[in-house]
Formats: structure tokens, C-alpha cells, sequence
């Protein structure tokens, strides 16, 4: 099974992430990350108008503790990615799933069905669907699935 | 906070140098980890390395069959090594950003001490913070 036969639909996952408020100091945002073992952090809108955000560990590492910021003093809002990455069509292949992670140089996309939230694919998402695509076809075809 | 206090010594998960990207799959999902080392194939060979996000930006974003392409093709290879276990974390996250890396390899002297993540360092400053705090507290 190759990445091209799984469409967006089949990896899409409705997990909720953890969040922090804008005026989180990046010290709260790494704690949360810790604690939920998650490291992409949901930033909520302050009104409907608003756009959600998104801060990663690389935003974190990147941007603040290689620039020698206190991540005690710094706060969410100035390191987020904002607005969020979207992605609609749930019939979409792998493929471009993964190129728009490229584009954006981010690691989790939220999913959207007819303007309702769907759910979160992630770079792990990917991985363990296709994954488990490979160790179906190798059962179905009487092959014992064994690692490298 | 310094370099010593973030090296992780646990043995990195390690792929043949002919194994195929799904191997490479494979291995990161089998052994829950976030990036495999590519074995040397001879004494002046590097080793490589293959994060989760390597195999989404190049065989699954270029739509190629990860059965048939070649492991190292989606490498980091040589991998990026660390020496110096005075070094500030600082250095090491901005080494990592430069590089665009989310493992660097520290050796001291000719001996493999482990690696460092980027979720090494966050762990590590932040149990640092808490510990300061209880200080503050005490």
C-alpha cells in the first residue's frame, strides 16, 4: 500500500489539542506540551472574527530559546503561527496533505467538513496510516508483517 | 543550562544502510520514536538520520513508492554531531534551527554519549523552572 490509495479522510483524527491563552508566557505553553505529550498547542480566538493560532516546539525552540529568550518572560502571541493551516476536502490524497505540512512548514493541520471542525492530521497521523495500510495489504496477502 | 544537562543516553533505533523508506516507517512507528539512525555501510561511511517529518516531506509529499526508494534518500546524512558538553542550550537550539534538525548526536571525545531532541530541551528547561520555583517557595 502506497501513500496515494489513502485519501485525508482515512488519517483525520478528532482529538482535541491542549490550548493556551494568547498571553500564556511560552514557559505555561512548554509545561502544558509536557503534561498532554503533545507538542503543538492550540492558541483560542479572542471573538468570531479572530483566527485560531498554533505554537510547535520549533516555534518554541527556533524562535525562542535559540534567540536566548526567557520562555518565563515571553509570551504566546508573539511566537504563534496564526492563522491556522486548513485543509476541506477529506477526499484529498496523501500526497498533497503532505505538501501542504511542506508549504507551511507546520506539522499539524486542522480539518474542516462543510464549515464544521472535523479533526487534526499531524505528521504522525500520516505515518501511522500509512503504516497500518502496509501491514493490511501484507496480511491480505498471507504475508507475515515483521519490522526491519 | 548546558549541553551535559540535556544529552538523553538512551540507544537511538538503527536501520540498515540499504533499508527502503516504508523500513524506515516501519521503525519509527513500531518503536514509538521520533527519528531512526541510518547504520554506516563501512568504517569511512556516515551515519544518517531520518526524523517522522523527513518521510512526510519527501517520498509521501512527492507521491514516490516508499517500498522501492532507498532510506538515505530522505536522510540527514552525515548527522549533525555536538562535542561540546559546555555548550549553552542556547547554542544547541540555535544549531538546531540553523540546521533545520530536531536530533543532534553528542560524542565526547571518540565515545557516543547519546542525543539530544528538541523535547529534550524543552523537558529540560522546563523541570529547571519547577525547580527554581520550589526553591522560591522553600
Amino acid at each position: 500500500m502506497e501513500a496515494g490509495k489513502l485519501t485525508l479522510r482515512d488519517i483525520v483524527r478528532t482529538f482535541e489539542l491542549p490550548m493556551v491563552p494568547p498571553d500564556a508566557t511560552i514557559m505555561d505553553a512548554m509545561k502544558k506540551m509536557i503534561e498532554a505529550n503533545c507538542y503543538s498547542i492550540l492558541v483560542p480566538r479572542s471573538n468570531k472574527n479572530d483566527a485560531y493560532g498554533i505554537l510547535t516546539k520549533r516555534d518554541i525552540i527556533s524562535k525562542v530559546i535559540a534567540e536566548g529568550k526567557d520562555p518565563a518572560k515571553v509570551k504566546v502571541k508573539e511566537f504563534m503561527s496564526k492563522p491556522l493551516v486548513l485543509l476541506t476536502n477529506l477526499s484529498l490524497d496523501l500526497r498533497w496533505v503532505a505538501n501542504a505540512m511542506a508549504n507551511s512548514k507546520v506539522g499539524t493541520i486542522a480539518v474542516f467538513e462543510k464549515g464544521d471542525f472535523y479533526g487534526y492530521v499531524t505528521e504522525s497521523c500520516l505515518l501511522d496510516g500509512i503504516y497500518h495500510a502496509m501491514r493490511r495489504t501484507k496480511i491480505d496477502q498471507g504475508i507475515e508483517f515483521a519490522t526491519c | 543550562m548546558e549541553l551535559r544537562d540535556v544529552v538523553n543516553g538512551s540507544r537511538p533505533v538503527r536501520i540498515p544502510p540499504d533499508a527502503t523508506a516504508a523500513d524506515a516507517l516501519v521503525a519509527l512507528v513500531e518503536n514509538k520514536t521520533d527519528f531512526v539512525m541510518v547504520d554506516r555501510a563501512e568504517a569511512g561511511d556516515a551515519y544518517g538520520i531520518i526524523n517522522r517529518r523527513d518521510i512526510v516531506l519527501r517520498p509521501i509529499a512527492e507521491g514516490k513508492p516508499l517500498s522501492t526508494m532507498a532510506a538515505l534518500e530522505c536522510a540527514h546524512k552525515p548527522v549533525m554531531v555536538m562535542h561540546n558538553l559546555d555548550l549553552d542550550i542556547r547554542w544547541v537550539a540555535k544549531k538546531m534551527a540553523n540546521e533545520n534538525v530536531s536530533v543532534i548526536m553528542v560524542f565526547e571525545g571518540e565515545n557516543f554519549l547519546g542525543s539530544v531532541s528538541d523535547v529534550d530541551i524543552l523537558k529540560a528547561i522546563a523541570a529547571n523552572d519547577a525547580r527554581e520555583g520550589e526553591v522560591g517557595e522553600d
